[in-house]
């Protein structure tokens, strides 16, 4: 996979030499930093053995929650309360799947619809303007030449392989992926554990949505359609199993790059949009194929 | 049905073209902010912009519209694109894929700032959404003009649109003479957060209450303006009022959808229907009496005149702040008269699909 990313990044730099621009650099790299935030929060989902469908309507709630609480009360309440309302959504996700029992898809299915509807309810529908100028600085500033959307994504990064690698939690998400039954017999708490990864893909989802709404400066009841299966499709490409168990912050890492580079890439070598979503589904498709081929051959 | 109205209600909007401009500031105030309606310089719009020399250089500008799903947008990539090829221009011209895809639309306009464009041209999926997209370009030194769908920035060249005021107030005194001053009627406004759905809807709204207060505002729904929102909507507001005598439509995309849910329902004739804009099925149902009277815009104007104003600000010759495109209207008598040149694209032209 590493390999693939050089060759589309030597590519589209042959084809057009902007795309090695610092400009453009910084620029993938705040694009990506969204799509890559969500992944995250379904690389834990995943790799528990479930799935989050509700991250890409989450963005719209935290962004009109977000709006709201910053217009009645100010910039850093607002950011708070879009984080905290990503992470009760995921909270109450957890509650289902864990408690009551209901399987992942299902669960962050019914949240996936509610969350949309619990943002247009909240907004009436229309967008929340008149956010203070001095939010965008968290979408549209740089630290020295990164983007500061870039920052916060990479030590997201940084600090969810850290989780994964050297927490029992961590540990324990891997267990719950590879075997749940196994997990449950060696004692391990599985319904507290699965909720801690709900919440877990709810805060990322949080701070996502708060970074996407000072990018467009308002709170917006429509932004995030679809991501979510972008989310999942950055997991998969890398390398994560579908099923759980497999993967972990560096594969998401490489799917992330992929997704994010063939956006960009085929945009500045001018290549149709509609076309663009073709190459994205053969890619996610060919790439888990050919993981799965590799992994038979041995 | 009295079809005598009909030339009355055309001559209003007539007049009201002609005049356009006109003290259209004041109704323009809304709470979601109304993107661009708020400039003090609307009131000097001008109302033509001739092409200008073909420049030495040969220039890139980059076009970013909400969506190319409907009629409209192609008309106006079909200006761009032409307009583009007399002037020597190349355009790079991207669509966002519908109103609820602003974070697309914002991508795209970093993705032209990125290949760095000589302008930006941007039809907004958001007012207030594409505020920072357009303080970033404008960063980068780079123009944006902005056309058709207002960004609430206040950092472009110039803003090129209808008199969304205007098409507000033609449907609604077309909505009052045809239902002779009583009635109930609906509203399908179209795209939160767009321009055109604040500034068309509120002068609807404004027009009725002054001129025809017995028509009566049952209710009314935002949504992305598809067709299929159209139907969904209308349906439903078939089941909770009865009583509808009137349809408004910010755009066709939804009275095409509400048309066939009316003819579902076997209420043609009974309902009078008012839209924005010609696609084929808006003519098609006008022809069937089930859609009344649209407003036609000038996509392919617009087209135009946002190149031409690219090119002028990159040649460094004046370029007004506000401009206003024709307005025209369609009912079942003028059908086959129209001059269309300047509202759709040439029967078999196709856009790049980008």
């Amino acid at each position: 996979m590493p390999a693939v990313i050089v060759a589309l990044a030597i590519v589209f730099g042959s084809i057009n030499p902007n795309f090695w621009s610092a400009t453009n650099l910084a620029n993938v790299s705040r694009q990506m930093s969204i799509l890559a935030l969500l992944a995250l929060g379904q690389t834990f989902a995943i790799l528990s053995g479930g799935i989050d469908l509700s991250v890409g309507s989450l963005l719209a709630l935290v962004s009109v929650i977000c709006a709201q609480q910053m217009k009645n009360f100010g910039l850093f309440e607002g950011i708070t309360a879009g984080i905290v309302a990503g992470g009760l959504a995921g909270l109450v996700n957890g509650l289902i799947i864990a408690r009551a029992r209901v399987p992942p898809f299902i669960a962050t299915l019914g949240m996936l619809v509610a969350a949309r509807g619990a943002a247009l309810t909240l907004s009436g529908g229309l967008p929340i303007a008149g956010l203070p100028r001095e939010f965008l600085v968290l979408g549209a500033g740089y630290i020295g030449p990164v983007p500061i959307p870039t920052v916060i994504a990479a030590v997201a990064f940084v600090l969810a392989h850290g989780i994964l690698r050297r927490t029992r939690f961590g540990r324990y998400v891997y267990a719950m992926g590879s075997n749940e039954e196994a997990a449950v017999l060696s004692g391990i708490n599985v319904a507290n554990y699965k909720m801690l990864v709900y919440i877990t893909s709810g805060l990322f989802a949080g701070i996502a949505g708060v970074i996407l709404t000072s990018r467009v400066i308002s709170g917006q009841p429509t932004l995030g359609e679809v991501q979510e299966l972008y989310s999942i499709a950055a997991v998969v490409i890398g390398g994560g199993r579908i099923s759980g168990g497999v993967g972990g912050i560096g594969t998401t890492l490489m799917g992330v790059l992929v997704l994010g580079i063939l956006g960009n890439g085929l945009n500045l070598v001018q290549v149709s949009s509609y076309i663009q979503n073709i190459v994205i589904g053969v890619i996610i498709v060919g790439a888990v194929y050919v993981d799965l081929a590799r992994e038979r051959r041995r | 049905m009295k079809m005598k109205r009909f030339s009355a209600a055309v001559t209003v909007a007539m007049l009201t073209v002609a005049g356009c401009g006109r003290g259209t500031q004041t109704s323009q105030e809304t709470a979601a902010g109304t993107p661009g309606a708020a400039d003090a310089t609307v009131a000097q719009a001008v109302t033509d912009f001739p092409r200008p020399a073909k420049p030495s250089k040969a220039y890139r500008i980059g076009v970013s519209i909400p969506h190319l799903a409907n009629p409209h947008y192609v008309g106006q990539a079909y200006g761009y694109i032409d307009e583009a090829q007399s002037l020597g221009a190349q355009v790079t011209l991207l669509e966002a894929g519908g109103y609820e895809h602003l974070d697309k639309q914002v991508s795209q306009v970093e993705d032209l700032i990125a290949s760095k464009v000589d302008a930006i041209i941007i039809a907004a999926v958001s007012g207030p959404g594409t505020i920072g997209a357009v303080e970033a370009a404008a960063a980068a030194g780079i123009p944006v003009i902005n056309v058709n769908v207002m960004t609430d920035s206040d950092k472009v060249v110039t803003r090129i649109r209808s008199d969304d005021d205007v098409i507000g107030r033609m449907q609604a005194d077309f909505m009052g003479e045809r239902l002779k001053g009583a009635g109930n009627v609906v509203m399908l406004r179209g795209a939160p957060g767009t321009s055109w759905a604040e500034i068309r809807g509120n002068a609807f709204r404004k027009q009725l209450a002054a001129k025809y207060p017995n028509v009566k505002v049952l209710g009314e729904q935002y949504s992305q303006s598809t067709p299929a929102d159209g139907l969904r909507l209308m349906e439903d507001f078939l089941q909770t009022f009865p009583q509808i005598s009137g349809v408004y439509n910010g755009a066709d995309s939804t009275a095409v959808g509400a048309a066939q849910a009316v003819k579902g329902a076997g209420k043609v004739g009974s309902i009078v229907m008012t839209a924005t804009d010609f696609q084929l099925d808006t003519e098609k149902f006008i022809r069937e009496g089930v859609i009344s009277a649209s407003v036609l815009q000038q996509p392919v104007t617009m087209g135009r005149w946002g190149v031409r104003a690219a090119i002028s600000y990159l040649e460094k010759k004046p370029v007004p702040p506000v401009m206003f495109t024709g307005l025209m209207t369609a009912t079942k008598e003028n059908l086959d008269s129209l001059d269309l040149t300047a509202v759709r694209a040439p029967a078999r032209w196709t856009p790049p699909t980008r």
